[in-house]
């Protein structure tokens, strides 16, 4: 019997010492978890507790934490918002309180971890005022309200199709829509006692669908949409969580699934898909296991799975205005409301495509006009480097940090001050190597400390360190 | 034999393209709310204190029979170097879709989302442009209602300068920084690299160094101010279009392709003719010395001026409260100056009626005029564009759809229209 144990941990051991090899270390994990799932860094009382945590379960524990953070649901509600395309003005024209009520619905649904298929349901087969229906949006945001284009969307949405070719959109033929004498409130509604239409409807997988006369078309093909049956659905969207983890899919693309387009890990498709609805479209179930996968535990390329990217636009300059404490002012100047966003709004949690700043233009916030992924472009520029590299913006803000300051006064020497520096941006403690760096810099230029202070954080900010997750 | 038909059609095109560029530059100085074609380009001195408000007089210009707004004395004297369109028309009445219509040309209402004019000439010129500087730049800002790069994507946006060039500094955003001088900047550069060595970082490293040349190479003095004498910049009058005027010259000088002037403030709901009073003044001063100023450094020939909004505003005054005599939003008739760059000076196109309700002669529809700036510029107004999903699109679809498109602007233009094209 021992014997056995031993062989049996002979055999393991190698692979275990393989696996924590491959393994990326808990302040690379840390930031790229909180990144992740949040969309924004660990505060520096964050980062201590998990690096110096001795528990030895310490990743499940903070991604079960950070999954159920507020944070983590705002960011997820960005990343609904740009593909469902959430925007008052051109071209979804949803408007302002329209807008307001789509994202409290969709937050609402990530709050009570609705299962997918469900939340597609309610929002396929949604009518009502655009106000108190708030689901109703989804067909208000398209420049040509028409069943074929509503069509298309859903398509390329929930089933990763560019080129749909069958005849489905008939079965969206009944939705209309009415205004109010409400400032753009509008009613979305269904025409029931349209005539059937003539042809039939028959899906590209050669399903016929028949719908009922006085009834919901949509309820037929909503049905087979979201159903356990209908695998790609599933797919789509695991394949979607992974592309938000890691950003790129296992089928590349994200939403452009068709023949020539293989997967380039079929096994792990089917895995997470099996898991996904054995555990009846629960996402963040399905979240969990990507984030605690080998593939996001391992090291960053090359050595490792995990290719770095270059963090999203709107968390670059949230993280810019997080580090300093200094933060950038947004408001809505789309009537009616006009709206002031309370002091210290995180731009990732706008909820507006409209809202914009010119640091969120440049460095790529999603303008929301497609529903396509690839839309969100973080490759980074020379611009992007200009302004980080020498905007008086950025350097006046560096300057007038509060927390900067704070951190001055209580270092009483470049070590200190490093490693206070360095949590704050890059999530870590300093290396010995880097605090000689810091030291040569000031003695070769005589600067006093406040000033190495004011460079440290801007040589941090400017790093590749800073700007890609990795 | 069709084959070669069509080869060569496309290669008549193409020389007739190539040979009919009459423009290197555009400058867009964008008046953002809508600006009254009434007390601007459009005058209707005689339609009584309903339309015509609290003014009463007129312009006559230094070309026979051509007025303008009684506020404007200093256009006045140089309308023989731009002519008058007063018959611009789309209809749209809301900010958003006006200003799409009339930064894109497209008004097909289609599900895609046109790049700017300033992206696409950013695009077409990719290539050929070699200069420094970007491409496409707004002074200070350009309008982000809708996303500028379209289908395009990001990398065709304009470059935002930032910062106050009516001010003593104009700090450039990225490129003059008062608080780092370029010993400070390199000794951080150094301490920069001795952090991340040289791991995986070529491509930073290349763009931090073409930044670095930027920084303090020749684009640095294109910005100052403070090498145009004192004169010259109180020509254009000390306030932020004035100056945002004369950034504009200076950057068409150093063969910017296209500079976007955006001023705000146009949005006269109320008070209409109490901000009348200033803004004019200020939009005289300001464009008639960049139409002057080009002219006499011998660029206006090959830069396109373009003067205009999202629409025009309501010709009847509305008096009533909560207005007190302010004007709305007009997308039916409205009016915009063009200039250089292959526009013929001393001409009005179209006409509106007695009250300047409605377009009586030669309507110009937004393709009509943006597809005359790029056929200037020698980009094909019927060419493609290519569009990550959809292939290639035409680079103004409405310019094909019937009731979207009245033809190019061949009446004011130094080109002939070609024989083929109806």
């Amino acid at each position: 019997m021992k014997k056995i144990l031993i062989f049996t941990l002979c055999l393991l051991f190698p692979t275990m010492v393989a696996m924590a090899a491959d393994q990326c270390r808990d302040e690379v994990f840390l930031r790229r978890a909180y990144l992740t799932v949040t969309g924004a860094l660990p505060t520096t009382e964050e980062a201590i507790k998990f690096l110096d945590s001795t528990n030895s379960n310490k990743r499940e524990a903070l991604v079960d934490e950070l999954l159920d953070s507020e944070l983590a649901l705002k960011y997820m509600q960005m990343r609904w918002g740009d593909i469902l395309r959430i925007k008052s003005e051109f071209p979804s024209n949803l408007w302002p309180n329209g807008v307001q009520a789509y994202n409290r619905w969709i937050y609402e649904q990530l709050l009570n971890n609705v299962p997918y298929n469900k939340m597609v349901q309610k929002l396929l087969l949604s009518e009502g005022s655009n106000f108190r229906a708030p689901a109703a949006n989804f067909y208000r945001g398209f420049q040509k309200r028409s069943p074929q284009n509503f069509y298309a969307n859903i398509n390329l949405l929930f089933l990763g199709n560019r080129d749909c070719k069958d005849n489905g959109y008939l079965c969206f033929s009944q939705v209309k829509f009415k205004s109010t004498k409400e400032w753009k409130e509008e009613i979305v509604y269904l025409d029931i006692h349209k005539e059937l239409p003539w042809q039939r409807i028959v899906l590209e997988d050669g399903t016929a669908l028949t719908p009922k006369p006085n009834n919901d078309w949509r309820e037929e093909y909503v049905a087979w949409l979201t159903s356990p049956k209908n695998r790609r659905f599933a797919e789509v969207l695991v394949n979607r969580m992974w592309y938000w983890a890691f950003g790129k899919g296992i089928v590349h693309e994200p939403d452009d699934w068709h023949k020539g387009n293989k997967p380039s890990d079929p096994q792990l498709l089917a895995e997470l898909t099996d898991y996904f609805l054995k555990n009846n479209f629960d996402m963040k179930l399905l979240m969990k296991k990507i984030l605690l996968s080998e593939q996001f535990n391992s090291k960053a390329a090359p050595e490792g799975f995990y290719q770095p990217q270059r963090l999203p636009a709107e968390v670059i300059v949230d993280a810019l205005a997080s580090t300093t404490d200094i933060w950038s002012t947004y408001h809505s100047r789309v009537p009616e409301p006009f709206t002031y966003y309370p002091p210290k709004t995180r731009s990732t949690h706008l909820g507006d495509a409209t809202v914009s700043s010119s640091e969120l233009e440049l460095f790529g916030k999603v303008s929301r006009d497609v529903s396509l992924e690839s839309q969100r472009n973080n490759s980074i520029t020379s611009r992007q480097l200009l302004y980080l590299m020498n905007s008086s913006e950025l350097e006046q803000r560096i300057r007038k940090s509060a927390v900067l300051q704070k951190i001055c006064m209580q270092s009483g020497n470049v070590a200190q001050l490093a490693d206070a520096i360095s949590l704050l941006v890059l999530s870590r403690r300093a290396t010995p190597q880097e605090v000689a760096l810091y030291e040569k810099h000031m003695q070769q230029n005589n600067l006093p400390l406040a000033e190495v202070a004011v460079d440290i954080m801007w040589m941090q900010l400017n790093s590749n360190e800073f700007l890609y997750n990795h | 034999m069709r084959k070669i038909t069509l080869t060569l059609i496309l290669l008549l095109t193409f020389c007739f393209v190539a040979t009919a560029q009459r423009a290197k530059s555009v400058i867009l100085i964008y008046l953002d709310g809508g600006p009254a074609q009434t007390e601007t380009f459009d005058p209707k001195p005689n339609a009584g204190r309903n339309y015509y408000g609290n003014y009463k007089g007129v312009c006559k210009t230094n070309v026979e029979g051509i007025e303008i707004g009684e506020k404007l004395p200093l256009l006045a004297t140089m309308a023989d170097k731009y002519s008058i369109i007063r018959s611009m028309t789309h209809g749209s009445n809301a900010h958003e879709t006006g200003h799409y219509a009339m930064i894109t040309g497209d008004t097909s209402k289609s599900a895609i989302v046109y790049p700017s004019f300033g992206a696409v000439i950013s695009y077409m010129k990719r290539d050929t442009y070699k200069g420094v500087l970007p491409c496409y730049i707004s002074v200070t800002s350009a309008n982000s209602r809708f996303n500028e790069g379209g289908f395009l994507g990001n990398a065709y946006k304009s470059f935002d300068t930032g910062g106050r060039p009516e001010s003593d500094e104009f700090e450039v955003e990225g490129i003059v920084n008062k608080f780092v001088d370029k010993e400070r900047l390199n000794k951080r550069m150094a301490l920069l690299d001795g952090f991340e060595g040289s791991h995986n970082k070529e491509v930073l490293d290349s763009l931090r160094a073409t930044n670095m040349e930027f920084i303090w190479g020749e684009s640095r003095e294109v910005f100052n101010l403070k090498n145009e004498s004192d004169s010259v910049r109180q020509r254009y009058g000390n306030s932020r279009l004035g100056q945002s005027c004369l950034v504009a010259r200076r950057l068409v000088e150093a063969g910017v392709p296209f500079v976007n002037v955006r001023t705000t403030g146009w949005d006269t709901h109320k008070k209409h003719f109490q901000r009348m009073n200033t803004m004019l003044p200020d939009l005289d001063r300001a464009v008639s010395a960049l139409l002057a100023d080009l002219d006499a450094h011998g660029l206006l020939d090959s830069t396109i001026v373009m003067l205009g909004g999202e629409f025009g505003r309501t010709p009847k005054v509305l008096w009533e409260a909560p207005w007190n005599g302010g004007r709305a939003h007009y997308g039916k008739t409205f009016s915009y100056l063009v200039a250089g760059g292959g526009f013929l000076g001393g001409k009005v196109l179209g006409a509106t009626d007695k009250t300047g309700e409605n377009v009586i002669e030669r309507p110009v529809r937004p393709c009509d005029l943006i597809g005359t700036v790029y056929l200037l510029m020698g980009i094909d107004p019927y060419g493609t564009l290519p569009h990550v999903s959809e292939g290639n699109l035409p680079i103004l679809p409405s310019l094909l759809e019937v009731g979207k498109s009245e033809g190019l602007l061949y009446e004011i233009i130094d080109i002939k229209k070609p024989s083929h094209e109806k």
